[in-house]
């Protein structure tokens, strides 16, 4: 069989069995069993098994329940609520206000965390049941989760970063460097939207009641946040004050908010295991999913399909503008049913000679590929912040997505304006000497 | 016709991947395509930490990995990490024909044939100031990855300090960590013009990479098959070797011109680094037993 | 035995639980250390060094056992993801044999699981695999630790299986939004 019928009988595996209800992270191992068995003569449940251990063995990794704990001990505090009523006064005239806080949230909690899973889950705890109750729309509110939350992989910290640059052998310094224009440049987009959103749709941005007040009725009802800044400094600062790497910052991030917790009255002994076991619950969740997406990558790599389809593109001998354009469809249609991450760990290695061989600077392609990448987290049916966000919400992956839809155009967009204008992402690391 | 996947940890690049795509090119060529390796590199197929045991339980026929990872299950497989013990490429290679048998012998146990190695080339040390006798290092905060490197930066008088290598320039960056010890390889690859200032080129040791291939999938090949992967591999590791040698004074050269300040030992820090050295074998052969003192035995012979 | 049941799953998510405890109280002295490190440079004193040997793979390690024994606990609590638009859309009559079946696969796809990890353990058990880091830790121990996550998956899938053939279960748990 040749590889298109092999690919799409296997994509088509995957839709069935999602469709038929199996849970995603089985659908993903299921693919990837019937990959290895029909299409591949490698063991299988060696395969299955060593896959399993290899993928949930992961110091990286580790930061993601962290994260994902430091959320759920906010959300129990009186914290998260009083961050949006300390916002809430600065936004009045703003159109879309609150609904900023998911881009500008996950913006900085970008900074933070390396991941976009993390990302949804940390701000979405927070800002989902905070911006329901005050009567935003509920589509915009997903969809500002799923696109914003894309950020983590490109304002760096960012773990698709160290993967692209400990593959390509690119500096991972210039390459986080080259990540913060661009993640700047996305983020206006999404407040642009969100702002033009809002003027067409004012049903869905309710009024704030401290729409116009004088500055300093403004900076005193904004004493709630201090202890949010403390938060993110602290976290940011164990960074770069060298006591802390990224991934450790997370659990850094965890002390400090069940410390703010206690100061605020609201840790006790409830809330702690709450807090903790709705972590092993989500994090669970999220890890299997990475677990079978994993499985179901090397099933495809042994399958060799990645690697024909790259190498059958290298073979048109397209002109630059023409490859990228290729490439992005590729990488879309990839990131439909592989994750980000996989992605360029499977297509690196025949992506880049002729990436640099049509005169393209590795380093603007790690940008690129990011931007990408980003996208594919938003398209279903494997796209793990839909996942993330139907876990956190409830709301069913497919309706996630089509709220996602503007955002995924978005980065789209973003991916042609640095097409257009490479030095958004070079500009940066080039400041950087020699 | 038959085809291997090959998992491999290091990037396209890297000469130790480049030397594999051309070994896996001499067996097609040799077998006129009887045997079709295919290089999966940087970690994309299996990681480094699996590659190993995914050879052994036949998930995939053959694979590359660094030698001294095995360290904590046989001491023996440390033997080319030592500090001083072989640290020029004419005595490494004199200690890789000592050990080669043995080596082989041991990985025969795990039902894995070895083909070749390649040696990185020699350590030295990475710093943000200049090190003129070794007392530099005193206090200083040096990258530790395993019990060895633990020991080393001890008797340096450094205090290990652990940095995970993705985290290596925030680690320097930020101040974790203020010195580590690895090869001008990867320096080079890593940009360490970056986040450091100097490079001593000391020479501590050689690590090797090695290619392993499942006992039973190679003897499942015909033998006239087998016999042309035997040729390339000592081909490939004739090469490699060169390639090695050649990649030192390249990579060297890069780091000067991105302004790396690069320097020889002083008699001084030689001297200091001999005596680590010496105390290193010792306990190296306290733990690899007598197998451990055979071996050096040999080595000295030479 | 439906108590007994109940409470080995919740007993699986405690382990979890206690396993990111402790990756979360490790890292924190770990921090601790350095930040006590700084002080006392600025201090102009010397620096302990203080830290956790091979923290970073013991870290890996817990996380591979908080994923694996949390399985079942956040299965049974209807956790674990499942898209259902096109379930919700089919007839009552289409939907129980298809809960059924998707059941039975993840029951089956599991057990075939365990069986492969068990050689897996028992592999590097046998060839004495030992972690790289500063803490050689013997790999059948994480791996052991999987097999029991996974067995307790296949627990709380078979007995999701036979409640939803006796009819004891009419809906398969997803969870809605969390509070
Ligand atoms: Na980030
Ligand atoms: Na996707």
């Amino acid at each position: 069989m040749d590889m298109i019928s092999m690919s799409l009988l296997l994509l088509l595996g995957l839709l069935v069995l999602l469709g038929a209800g199996l849970w995603v992270a089985f659908a993903l191992t299921a693919t990837g069993l019937v990959a290895l068995q029909f299409f591949s003569n490698i063991p299988v449940g060696t395969s299955l098994a060593t896959s399993f251990y290899s993928a949930s063995v992961s110091w990286e990794l580790a930061a993601l329940p962290m994260f994902i704990w430091m959320g759920e001990v906010l959300f129990r505090s009186r914290l998260s609520q009083e961050m949006f009523t300390g916002i809430a006064p600065w936004v009045g005239r703003v159109p879309g206000r609150l609904l900023h806080t998911n881009i500008i949230g996950c913006g900085i909690f970008a900074a933070i965390s390396g991941s976009s899973a993390a990302t949804a889950a940390t701000i979405g705890k927070m800002s989902v049941p905070e911006l329901t109750e005050r009567g935003y729309d509920r589509k915009q509110i997903l969809g500002t989760l799923a696109g914003s939350a894309t950020l983590g992989l490109l304002i760096p910290p960012s773990i698709i970063l160290i993967v692209y640059g400990v593959a390509t052998e690119q500096s991972i310094a210039r390459l986080f460097v080259a990540g913060i224009l661009p993640g700047m440049l996305l983020m206006a987009l999404f407040v642009g939207y969100v702002a033009i959103w809002s003027k067409i749709n004012p049903d869905g941005v309710p009024s704030e009641a401290e729409e116009a007040l004088p500055l300093a009725e403004k900076i005193r009802r904004s004493k709630p946040l201090i202890p949010v800044v403390l938060l993110i400094v602290g976290v940011i600062g164990s960074i770069y004050g060298g006591i802390a790497s990224p991934t450790e910052s997370a659990a850094v991030g965890v002390a400090l908010a069940h410390l703010l917790s206690w100061y605020g009255g609201s840790l006790n002994r409830e809330t702690f295991s709450q807090a903790l076991m709705g972590t092993v619950k989500t994090s669970t969740m999220i890890a299997f999913i990475l677990v079978g997406a994993h499985f179901l990558t090397v099933s495809m790599a042994f399958t060799g399909i990645p690697r024909e389809l790259a190498e059958w593109i290298s073979t048109l001998s397209l002109t630059p503008g023409m490859l990228l354009f290729a490439l992005t469809i590729f990488f879309v249609l990839l990131g439909c049913f592989l994750d980000g991450i996989s992605v360029v760990v499977l297509t690196t290695s025949i992506i880049l000679p002729m990436v640099e061989a049509a005169g393209i600077d590795p380093l603007w392609f790690g940008i690129y590929l990011v931007i990408v990448v980003e996208m594919s987290q938003i398209t279903p049916p494997v796209g793990f912040n839909l996942f993330v966000i139907q876990g956190l919400t409830g709301e069913n992956i497919l309706k996630v997505a089509l709220a996602a839809l503007p955002y995924f155009l978005l980065l789209l967009t973003g991916v042609i304006l640095i097409t257009v204008f490479p030095q958004i992402a070079t500009f940066l690391p080039h400041q950087m000497g020699s | 016709e038959t085809n291997w996947d090959m998992p491999t940890p290091y990037g396209d690049s890297n000469f130790h991947t480049v030397n594999i795509r051309s070994f896996a090119d001499d067996v097609r060529e040799a077998t006129n395509g009887e045997l079709d390796i295919t290089v999966h590199s940087s970690g994309s197929l299996i990681k480094h930490p699996e590659i190993k045991s995914s050879v052994r339980r036949g998930l995939v026929p053959i694979g590359e990995l660094i030698m001294s990872r095995l360290a904590n299950e046989d001491a023996l497989f440390a033997v080319d990490s030592v500090p001083y013990l072989a640290s020029n490429y004419d005595e490494a290679w004199d200690l890789w024909q000592a050990s080669r048998d043995i080596l082989a012998k041991r990985l025969e146990r795990q039902r894995l044939k070895l083909l070749f190695a390649v040696p990185w080339p020699p350590q030295g040390i990475y710093t943000q100031f200049q090190i003129e006798t070794g007392e530099e290092l005193q206090g200083v905060k040096m990258r530790a990855y395993n019990k060895s490197s633990e020991r080393l930066t001890e008797l340096l008088g450094a205090i290990p300090t652990q940095v995970e290598v993705p985290d290596i320039p925030t680690a320097f960056g930020t101040g974790r960590v203020d010195a580590m010890i690895t090869s001008p390889s990867t320096g080079a690859n890593t940009r360490a013009w970056d986040y450091l200032s100097h490079f001593n080129h000391a020479q501590l040791w050689l690590p090797k990479n090695m290619v392993i291939v499942n006992a039973r999938a190679f003897k499942r090949l015909p033998e006239s098959v087998q016999a042309a992967v035997e040729t390339a591999a000592a081909e490939a590791e004739k090469r490699g070797w060169a390639a090695s040698k050649k990649e030192t004074a390249s990579k060297i050269q890069i780091m000067e011109d991105n302004g790396i300040v690069v320097s020889e030992p002083s008699d001084a820090l030689v001297k200091r680094l001999k005596d680590v050295g010496d105390t290193m074998t010792q306990e190296w052969i306290e733990q690899a037993g007598d197998d451990g003192q055979a071996l050096i035995e040999a080595y000295r012979a030479r | 035995m439906r108590r007994f049941l109940d409470t080995i799953y919740r007993f699986g998510g405690f382990v979890s639980a206690f396993q990111l405890t402790l990756i979360m109280i490790m890292v924190v002295l770990q921090v601790l250390g350095r930040l006590l490190d700084t002080v006392l440079l600025a201090l102009g004193m010397n620096s302990l060094g203080l830290q956790i040997p091979g923290l970073a793979e013991l870290a890996g390690f817990l996380l591979l056992g908080a994923t694996f024994t949390g399985l079942a606990y956040t299965f049974v609590g209807g956790g674990h993801i499942r898209v259902d638009i096109v379930h919700r859309a089919l007839p009552g009559k289409v939907q129980r044999p298809l809960d059924i079946l998707v059941t039975l696969i993840a029951l089956a796809i599991t057990v075939y699981g365990i069986w492969f990890s068990v050689l897996l353990a028992y592999e590097s058990y046998d060839f004495g695999d030992v972690s790289i880091g500063m803490v050689p830790v013997p790999l059948w121990i994480p791996q052991t630790v999987m097999v029991a996550g996974l067995g307790l998956l296949a627990i709380a899938l078979l007995d999701l299986f036979i409640g939803l053939i006796t009819g004891r279960v009419t809906q398969i748990k997803d969870e809605g939004p969390q509070e």
